[in-house]
């Protein structure tokens, strides 16, 4: 574990400690992305990743037809030179009903993913450094967040909230809190009782520098490598969510919600299912890959 | 040793006996001859079996089985046929109607049906003082008889028994539906004594005349009739129970049809029609089409209060292409309320054209030069009216976005939906409706008179035009179908005018059943009594 600065702020080292730690922090930087690149998995993922990205900025620039326009003429159509991925019942074209919906994926996995980590960690953190009655509160409030099967506790969430896109991203941040307030508080746990705490502890250091500049930076890979992975599932329950008619709500093109619609098409128009369900797939593969692949390179067990 | 011998044996001893049982039971069953259980599979479950508390169709279509009517419907058409009454006269001025009733006949508690059993029941439904008045709105009553006793406006003065089986209705002024109106299967004849017993709960226990008896009710899920021994039609019914299904999904529904978990449905895929036509194992039925599904306005609320927004969306919305898109061959863009079979339809009525740009100027000229927002209400679960609600209102929202209006779907559970929307907290909602006795009447003067504008209320657009109250009243009031229809077609024009819909499309309602099933007739007000239908072997 060597990404943060904070073993290397010893405080006699005042002088030329901004100079030494930018090189250190250069050096890692040279590390991880050499490692990155040589991580097969790692650099395929992240290829479909920011092919997805790409994909959502430039939305409106793809999109050959406006996602929300219908037309009875064409409905049902198969894959075509002019629709390239069929039209849906409506007549609507799936290309760019896929292309908009990249943004909503995407946004909801950033931000329910977000979410989580800021409020998680900071649970995590309090758990962790202080213990006592603060970590037995927020450890059994994770546990009972966690005893909940998580896409129940989102449905529940949602109903309560009223379904649209907005609270099915409150509701996805919700139940992915305990993942990353637990894994803050592990590390906290460990990291508190290493000598360097301790010294800054000895020199009389506040509790929230000790938590901020020396805790917090030391603990962010797993919460990194985690969020990268909690990434594909949000995208997995948001899908889940718009199925059920609770995420998105019409005109959004939302992938699980253009599964839905394409139900009663299964056997007529299969494409009207297989291509969201492959975007599904696909971006959900992608963040998985790359988050296995930042494991593997961050992990300082498995470096040679 | 010994021990796990006798173990074994005594677990093969088990075994034996249970199979030697199962096959008893099984046997038991095939010498009586088989039951033959009718599964139907349908989009909804039922809100009350007291006939009189209910207008959705799911609840009609089992209280049709259990309860019978003074006269009835022809099996295929809307020509009234003798039911519980086997005779009946109306004296000159139309004011008098005496029915003369079967004899002999039993409510399925053992209670005699006879002419005090009748007047018990319209007391019961006309009094708003009577004990027994519970259980409900009666909105039925109110919609097709002009309100309660006392009200004005209510057309039924008096109900007497003459003898044991003659009953005599006195009316305060003659109404041309009358004798539809009741045959009309909300207004199936209930057992007194049962309802005396809790007119609330009745509605979980029904207790009529008709072919089927009620057995169970698994809410959301089920209901189970069985066939009257003692029903007074000889050999009739032919079955020996009903179990009606909910399968909320089309494509389950369809799906549990084509594994044999049920045998017939209705709420079939647009897109499912030419499967089921290819399919020698399956038939399709196409129900008359006597249906209107629409949008309604909350007149009661802003902007829908504005005749010019009204009208300007109706010009958003691309009709055929709605029409094309959800209901395929099985329905027709609709420009009146009610369906082009029925007599006194106005052909001479111009639907508003499909112009968004002309919508925009009229919206425009209406002071929202940039449009505005609102609620868009759709129903959860297909209607026979209406295949998919929530679809037809993203196809709206995208129709209505063209000219700056955003619609946002919302959607409640079908209970809710109808009690939210009786009570006027839509701001526009879809819904439909399926006639029930071949009069115009009963679509419009029950679905946008100002009389039914009252909560909880079927004028759901709260639309209330005195000009076509007027009409409406007056054409009820007389009797010959040649003068009534002039005041039909001019009701039409008023409507189309002021827009308190968006008249969308009039379905032909299809109902599949697996190839076995015979003797089955769709009727066009929706419901029939199945007591003619059997199951070849």
């Amino acid at each position: 574990m060597s990404i943060g600065p904070s073993p290397n702020t010893a405080p006699d080292s005042t002088l030329n400690k901004s100079e030494l730690e930018e090189e250190m922090v250069e050096n890692q930087f040279r590390d991880l992305l050499r490692s990155f690149i040589r991580h097969r998995s790692a650099v395929i993922g992240g290829a479909i990743v920011l092919f997805f990205i790409l994909i959502a900025l430039a939305a409106p620039l793809i999109a050959p037809y406006d996602y929300k326009a219908v037309n009875e003429n064409i409905r049902l159509s198969s894959p075509s030179p002019e629709h390239w991925l069929g039209t849906d019942d409506m007549g609507r074209d799936i290309f760019s009903r896929i292309v908009y919906g990249a943004r909503i994926s995407l946004w909801v996995g950033f931000v329910a993913v977000s979410g989580s980590i800021v409020v998680g960690s900071l649970l995590g953190l309090i758990a962790g450094f202080y213990g006592g009655w603060r970590d037995v509160l927020i450890s059994r409030i994770f546990d009972i967040l966690l005893a909940f099967p998580s896409i129940l506790l989102a449905i529940a969430i949602v109903a309560m909230l009223g379904p649209s896109l907005e609270n099915a991203l409150i509701a996805i941040a919700i139940i992915n809190i305990p993942t990353f307030g637990r894994l803050m508080r592990s590390r906290v746990l460990s990291i508190k009782e290493e000598d360097y705490i301790l010294a800054a502890r000895a020199m009389g250091m506040k509790n929230g520098r000790i938590l901020f500049q020396h805790i917090l930076p030391n603990s962010w890979t797993p919460i990194m490598v985690q969020g990268t992975l909690g990434f594909a599932t949000a995208v997995i329950e948001a899908a889940a969510l718009g199925f059920l008619g609770l995420g998105a709500q019409p005109p959004d093109p939302e992938w699980g919600k253009m599964l839905a619609d394409a139900r009663p098409y299964i056997q007529t128009a299969p494409w009207t299912m297989i291509f969201p369900g492959l975007a599904i797939m696909m971006t959900v593969l992608g963040f998985n890959l790359l988050g296995d692949g930042l494991r593997d390179i961050m992990d300082p067990r498995m470096k040679q | 040793m010994s021990l796990r011998k006798s173990w074994i044996a005594s677990i093969a001893l088990v075994m034996v006996l249970s199979l030697f049982l199962a096959a008893c039971g099984g046997g038991g069953d095939s010498a009586g001859g088989g039951e033959d259980i009718l599964i139907i599979g349908r989009g909804a479950d039922s809100k009350s079996l007291d006939p009189i508390q209910v207008t959705d169709g799911e609840s009609i279509k089992v209280t049709h089985n259990i309860f019978e009517t003074l006269v009835k419907f022809k099996e295929d058409s809307t020509e009234i046929e003798p039911g519980l009454a086997k005779e009946w006269e109306a004296s000159e001025d139309g004011k008098t109607w005496t029915f003369y009733l079967q004899e002999g006949v039993k409510f399925h508690d053992g209670t005699d049906f006879n002419a005090d059993a009748v007047v018990y029941n319209f007391e019961r439904w006309m009094d708003k003082d009577h004990p027994e008045h519970k259980g409900g709105e009666f909105i039925y009553y109110k919609g097709m008889f002009g309100g309660f006793k006392g009200d004005k406006g209510h057309v039924i003065k008096s109900v007497k028994a003459l003898d044991e089986y003659t009953v005599q209705f006195e009316l305060n002024y003659p109404q041309g539906p009358f004798l539809a109106n009741l045959a009309m299967a909300m207004f199936g004849i209930a057992s007194p004594e049962a309802v005396k017993k809790d007119p609330v709960a009745f509605n979980e226990n029904p207790v009529g005349t008709g072919p089927f008896k009620f057995k169970e009710w698994k809410k959301g899920e089920s209901i189970t009739l069985v066939k009257n021994e003692n029903y007074w039609r000889e050999g009739l019914p032919k079955l020996d129970g009903l179990i009606f299904r909910s399968i909320p999904d089309n494509s389950a529904r369809f799906t549990a049809l084509q594994s044999g978990e049920i045998d017939l449905m209705d709420g079939l895929n647009t897109d499912d029609a030419k499967q089921v036509e290819s399919n020698k194992d399956l038939q399709l039925f196409k129900r008359p089409p006597n249906t209107i599904g629409y949008l309604a306005f909350n007149m009661e609320k802003e902007p829908f209060n504005n005749k010019k927004v009204r009208q300007a969306l109706n010009m958003a919305v691309n009709k055929e292409g709605l029409v094309k898109t959800f209901f395929g061959d099985l329905g027709e863009p609709a420009k009146n309320p009610i369906p082009p079979s029925l007599w006194g339809y106005n052909d001479e009525v111009k639907d508003y054209e499909y112009n968004p740009e002309k919508a925009k100027e009229l919206l425009a000229e209406a002071g929202y030069p940039d449009g505005f927002s609102f609620d868009l209400w759709a129903m959860p679960e297909p209607r026979p009216y209406m295949p998919d609600g929530k679809k037809i209102a993203e196809y709206l929202q995208a129709n209505f976005e063209k000219i700056g209006v955003k619609a946002n779907i919302v959607s409640y559970e079908w209970l809710t939906y109808l009690e939210k929307t009786e009570n006027g907290e839509h701001e526009a909602a879809l819904l439909g409706w399926t006639g029930d006795n071949g009069d115009p009447d009963n679509f419009l003067y029950v679905l946008l008179d100002k009389d039914n504008a009252k909560k909880p209320a079927q004028n759901i657009a709260f639309y209330k035009s005195d000009e076509l109250h007027d009409l409406l009243i007056k054409a009820q009031r007389l009797s010959d179908q040649e003068e009534r229809e002039p005041l039909y077609l001019k009701a039409q024009e008023i409507i189309k005018e002021d827009a308190p819909w968006i008249t969308l499309a009039h379905a032909t309602p299809p109902v599949v059943a697996k190839a076995s099933v015979k003797g089955y007739v769709p009727h066009a007000t929706g419901s029939e009594s199945l007591e003619n239908v059997w199951i070849e072997k």
